[in-house]
């Protein structure tokens, strides 16, 4: 009889050290910045002013004044001729820009404006954080004392807090519900701005597109009237009477998906398109020519007349170029020339750039340019000397192209140090975990994984200290303090202990010390349960399959329910056919299937999940059936009134819905629906805060008087909690989802339920049975259901399906916090649930009678002992082992477009179980002994 | 080692497999004489499903023939059962099985993905070849009932000595047979229409 003891601390402390090392890991894999890593003290920032000792002068600005025309997730097919006539029809110039993911705004003006690529950690720092940049054309046409204006989304005010003269910012660039407020605020500061004529550049940035996209998706009829408000806009720019010698450029930041998203990878959200405006242009001519979006910054610094930002590796844009006179184009390829080789300089070392083709390049085109000086300053636009100039622009331009694109290439830094110990860390946490739960009954006596060893830390103390200093001599780890450095021996002292933990616990397990007592595992691992884990980490290495996911998982789980219900079937069939012998076959194999016709239910309906995209044709019916199913699946879990209450609360989740206009509802005037949609939402706010006090007063008076309830288990109080927390989060997320969504609340439940069913069937038909083979399929089974219904949702394992809406429910504001708890509770209500409802169902089971009675151990004690820590190892292995993919890829060409948002997501998955995870375990400390 | 060879059982298995090989060969030879696979899956315009029943008929007469000549030293339970194989009642059964299995094939095959009613010929075909496989042998040899039994009865005792044989063979040929398509199918992600990833 083994003692019971609880794992949960043991857990958590798991749980807390991988995450930890998850952190460390991304901080090594995606350092924060480039620049600090290298200064370049060598490339003088002032523009070259002589070739071979012939003198040249860098060219005025061409235009007097500029104007960026930013529209956000501007794609490349929106502006058509039906569209936004006027921007079609008037411009000079029309190219397409590719822009490199991360395709979220903040590292796109970081690009345009600095000419680097951008990390792509940035798409984590989009939110809230943001650094401010050393060198920028904005910080150059500062030196100048130009006037710069900005008219727009304030992003660009926390990447250059000082560097604009004028700014106009609307607050709210997070605030996706705000389709028109903030370009009309734009609007009209525009026409202010256009009566000054002292500026030199403007930028303007349009939000509304993007909101539109993200709210409605990309098909909506509101983007059309939204792009013809903007081609008004342009409109109104041009015609203006004070824009004379002027340069337009209207261009988007990044794309829109096909969802309406953004920050993947498609064509549709890394193409955008450039339209250029002047006055003076000769003609229009639509170039197919793509450039990257990184171009425009040093082309702009020469139209500008600036510096070429330190950072920038782009080439320039010859179309861009053409105004100017073929000297100051010689200069201006010259110029970028320049400027990336003494970059390559720095990068590769003089020597190897001596040694490279590009160089002699460079060597070509100068001399020519030299040679060409002279005739062009005295006026001879001759054949030969426009051979030549032909012949130079060409070996400049290859020359850039050449660099960049190595440059680019070589801009990956990785952190070994860091990504050392964060990868030890979590692989030696995970394992941990892991054979403490495959050892279960000996891990503490024979392995002493969970015993905490005072020597074995000071021993991994000391050899932290010296790796640290080690590595701190060698150059291995960089941090920037002191202070840093201790905290960093943290990490490694804890990976250390663990390691030596792991290290022991094998070699005690592959070399016990009687052979013939072998140690065994103490955990049944059903072989059908393990392949389908192993080829569901197998796949982690293809990006096809990480692409498409959702599939592996429909597939491997409908696998895995299907083998249960044939195998339990078989199981009841060969049972019932043994008393009779033979006969009858037809009628016990036709009994046992109408038994278990659930299943086969379940089943049907998890394939008609697959469909449900399709269903928005009868979502109004689909709605009120979904709640009304889900209302009495939640039953189960409440007493009276709270299910009054909840009832209640889904009536309003409807009317709500229905008020926004997205279901059938009583048609009621607008003004009307302002006014009421804030009270719907108050009320069921209080109706899920009703839900929530009567839940919890249920436990109270068991307290005070103690005696009537005398008749009632133990646990129940913890129980009661648990269901309540779990039925007031499904409340809240029946009014987060869409609305053809709703129906896979009931759904999930249903199917758990089934297949709980299902597995103590499963055991109680086998000829052995075993309480934990039962635990071992429900968890397995849930973890599988979780991440079915996870893509049902829509999720992926791109970023531009992250639905944003739900984070603005009922809100007027940008609130961070609120938005990211929704949006999670919205994207990971699947995996949440699933877990809490596993917990409730093991407490429950007790309870009740399954069938299987008397129990040793009982059936709800293996709670705290194998089914969180189970389930805990089981949500790190594939994440401890796709982090060392991550490490063995990080040069695959599709590391940051597939790979990396994949490692976001799964490092978020497992920081919000562990959220889960530790409400759940205080709920246990505190009420476990309650009764 | 000569000696295991000249046993009726090892020879039963020889031929057994050979029929198996010889099967696999044709279809093999008939897809590359084809070329183009996308009709493969057609009821009308394919042979596969032909080929895979005459190979199947083919390896039930092979296990009657080895059955005939043990014929001596049947029990008279086994004698009635056999007996009983090919009356109307018996018939009946087994097709009413094979059909129930199809219909099985293609309810877990739309479970595990194929779509709903898109491709239903598709869907029916294997679902028939996948039937033909693992059921039908079986039926051939045993009739309905007898099929039934031996998947749910510990170890029925009419089965005969050769039956045993065969069915261990029909059993392996049904479990190679799901286990192969459920793998054929688990990569069904990988992005098979770029070209570089098409067959030739």
């Amino acid at each position: 009889m083994e003692e019971h003891r609880s794992r949960l601390a043991y857990t958590f402390y798991m749980l807390t050290l991988f995450l930890g090392g998850a952190v460390l890991f991304l901080i090594g894999f995606f350092p924060a910045s480039y620049s600090v890593a290298e200064k370049e003290p060598f490339i003088s920032i002032h523009r070259p002013t002589t070739l071979y000792d012939e003198k040249l002068n860098p060219p005025p600005a061409s235009y007097e004044s500029f104007i960026l025309f930013l529209i956000d997730a501007l794609r490349d097919d929106f502006p058509t001729e039906h569209t936004m006539p006027t921007v079609n029809e008037r411009a000079c110039l029309k190219l397409s820009l590719h822009v490199d993911i991360p395709t979220v705004t903040m590292p796109r003006l970081k690009s345009i404006t600095t000419g680097t690529l951008s990390n792509f950690i940035d798409i984590a720092l989009n939110v809230g954080h943001t650094e401010q940049l050393d060198d920028s054309l904005l910080h150059r046409l500062k030196q100048r004392q130009a006037v710069v204006s900005f008219i727009g989304d304030h992003t660009w005010v926390q990447l250059f807090p000082s560097e604009f003269t004028r700014q106009v910012a609307n607050n709210d660039s997070f605030y996706v519900n705000d389709f028109y407020e903030g370009d009309r605020t734009v609007t009209s500061a525009l026409a202010e701005e256009l009566e000054k004529t002292d500026w030199k550049l403007l930028i303007l940035h349009y939000l509304g597109l993007d909101h539109i996209g993200h709210v409605e998706g990309n098909d909506s009829p509101r983007i059309e009237t939204k792009l013809r408000e903007m081609d008004d806009a342009v409109k109104k720019i041009l015609d203006h009477k004070n824009m004379d010698n002027y340069l337009l450029m209207l261009t988007g930041d990044h794309g829109m998906a096909d969802g309406g998203g953004h920050g993947g990878n498609t064509p549709a959200e890394t193409t955008v398109p450039l339209y250029l405006y002047s006055k003076n242009c000769s003609k229009y001519s639509s170039s197919t020519k793509r450039y990257n979006q990184i171009d425009l910054t040093p082309t702009l610094a020469v139209l500008l007349s600036v510096e070429i930002p330190s950072m920038s590796i782009g080439c320039l844009i010859p179309e861009m170029l053409q105004s100017l006179t073929l000297e100051d184009q010689m200069y201006a390829y010259f110029y970028n020339a320049h400027h990336l080789l003494n970059k390559a300089r720095v990068k590769f070392g003089y020597e190897s750039v001596r040694r490279s083709d590009y160089y002699h390049w460079y060597q070509n085109a100068t001399l020519l340019h030299k040679q060409l000086l002279k005739p062009l300053r005295a006026g001879d636009g001759s054949g030969a000397s426009n051979v030549h100039y032909q012949n130079a622009k060409l070996n400049y331009l290859r020359v850039a192209r050449e660099i960049s694109a190595q440059l680019s290439e070589s801009l990956v830094k990785f952190d070994y140090g860091f990504i050392a110990v964060g990868l030890t860390l979590t692989t030696a946490s995970t394992l941990h975990l892991l054979l403490s739960v495959l050892f279960l009954d000996i891990a503490s006596e024979k392995l002493r994984l969970q015993n905490f060893k005072a020597a074995q830390l000071l021993l991994s103390l000391v050899i932290g200290a010296l790796l640290n200093v080690a590595c701190h001599l060698l150059d291995i780890v960089l941090t920037s303090s002191m202070l840093n450095s201790l905290l960093l021996l943290v990490p490694i002292v804890a990976s250390i202990y663990l390691s030596i933990d792991v290290i022991q616990a094998l070699t005690k397990i592959a070399l016990p010390p009687l052979y013939a007592r072998r140690l065994k595992l103490s955990i049944p691992l059903p072989i059908p349960l393990l392949l389908c884990f192993a080829i569901r980490m197998g796949t982690l290495g293809s990006s096809s399959f990480i692409e498409y996911e959702y599939k592996t998982w429909y597939y491997l789980g409908n696998t895995l329910l299907l083998l249960t219900a044939f195998k339990t079937l078989r199981r009841r069939i060969t049972k019932a056919n043994v008393e009779l012998d033979g006969r009858h076959l037809y009628k016990i194999a036709s009994a046992c299937l109408w038994q278990q016709r659930k299943i086969f239910v379940v089943l049907l309906l998890l394939v008609l999940m697959r469909y449900l995209h399709r269903l928005s044709a009868i979502k109004s019916t689909l709605m009120l059936f979904s709640l009304l199913m889900f209302w009495a699946r939640l039953r189960k879990f409440t007493n009276t009134p709270q299910t009054v209450f909840n009832g209640v609360a889904f009536v309003l989740v409807y009317c709500f819905r229905g008020l926004n206009g997205q279901v059938k509802f009583v048609e009621l005037p607008s003004y009307m629906v302002g006014r009421i949609l804030l009270p719907v939402l108050v009320l069921f706010w209080c109706c899920v805060a009703l839900v929530f006090v009567l839940g919890y007063r249920t436990v109270l008076p068991q307290q005070s008087t103690g005696k009537n309830l005398l008749d009632e288990r133990p646990k129940s109080n913890l129980l009661k909690l648990l269901q309540t927390n779990m039925t007031c989060s499904l409340i809240l997320v029946a009014l987060l989802y869409k609305v053809q969504n709703v129906v896979l609340l009931p759904t999930m439940l249903i199917t758990l339920d089934e297949t709980y069913k299902l597995c103590d069937a499963y055991g109680s038909t086998a000829r052995k049975f075993s309480v934990r083979v039962v635990h071992v399929y429900k968890i397995i089974l849930t973890l599988v259901i979780a991440r079915m219904f996870y893509f049902y949702q829509g999720n992926s394992n791109s970023l531009s399906t992250i639905d944003l809406n739900p984070g603005y429910m009922g809100q007027t504001s940008y609130n961070p916090g609120i938005v990211a708890f929704f949006v999670t509770l919205n994207t990971y209500s699947a995996e949440i649930h699933s877990f809490l409802y596993l917990i409730v169902h093991t407490l429950r089971t007790d309870l009740r009678s399954v069938g299987i009675i008397q129990l040793q151990p009982p059936y709800s004690r293996a709670i705290d002992t194998l089914v969180m820590p189970m389930y805990a190892a089981l949500v790190l292995l594939p994440v401890a082992f796709y982090l060392c993919l991550m490490l063995v890829f990080r040069y695959h060409l599709f590391i940051y477009s597939v790979f990396s948002p994949k490692v976001l997501y799964d490092c978020y998955t497992v920081l919000v179980f562990y959220l889960v995870f530790l409400s759940t375990s205080l709920y246990f400390k505190f009420f476990k002994h309650d009764a | 080692m000569v000696s295991r060879f000249d046993q009726q059982k090892t020879k039963h298995q020889l031929f057994h497999v050979s029929i198996s090989l010889a099967t696999i060969l044709i279809c093999m030879t008939y897809m590359q004489y084809r070329r183009n696979w996308a009709h493969l899956g057609s009821f009308w315009d394919s042979l596969i499903v032909p080929i895979v029943f005459i190979g199947e008929l083919l390896k039930v007469i092979l296990a009657r023939f080895f059955g005939r000549i043990e014929d001596g030293v049947l029990t008279a339970k086994q004698r009635q059962k056999k007996a009983a194989y090919f009356t109307p009642r018996e018939l009946l059964g087994g097709l009413t099985l094979q059909f129930l299995c199809t219909l099985l094939y293609a309810f877990i095959c739309i479970i595990l993905g194929a779509p709903v009613l898109a491709n239903y010929e598709q869907t029916f075909v294997l679902s028939l070849l996948m039937t033909l496989l693992t059921v039908s042998p079986t039926v051939f040899l045993l009739g309905g009932g007898g099929a039934l039994q031996v998947c749910f009865c510990e170890k029925p005792d009419f089965i005969t000595k050769c039956e045993d044989t065969a069915l261990h063979l029909f059993k392996y040929n049904a479990l190679g047979g799901i286990l192969g398509a459920w793998a054929g199918s688990v990569v069904a992600p990988l992005d098979w229409g770029r070209d570089w990833q098409a067959y030739p």
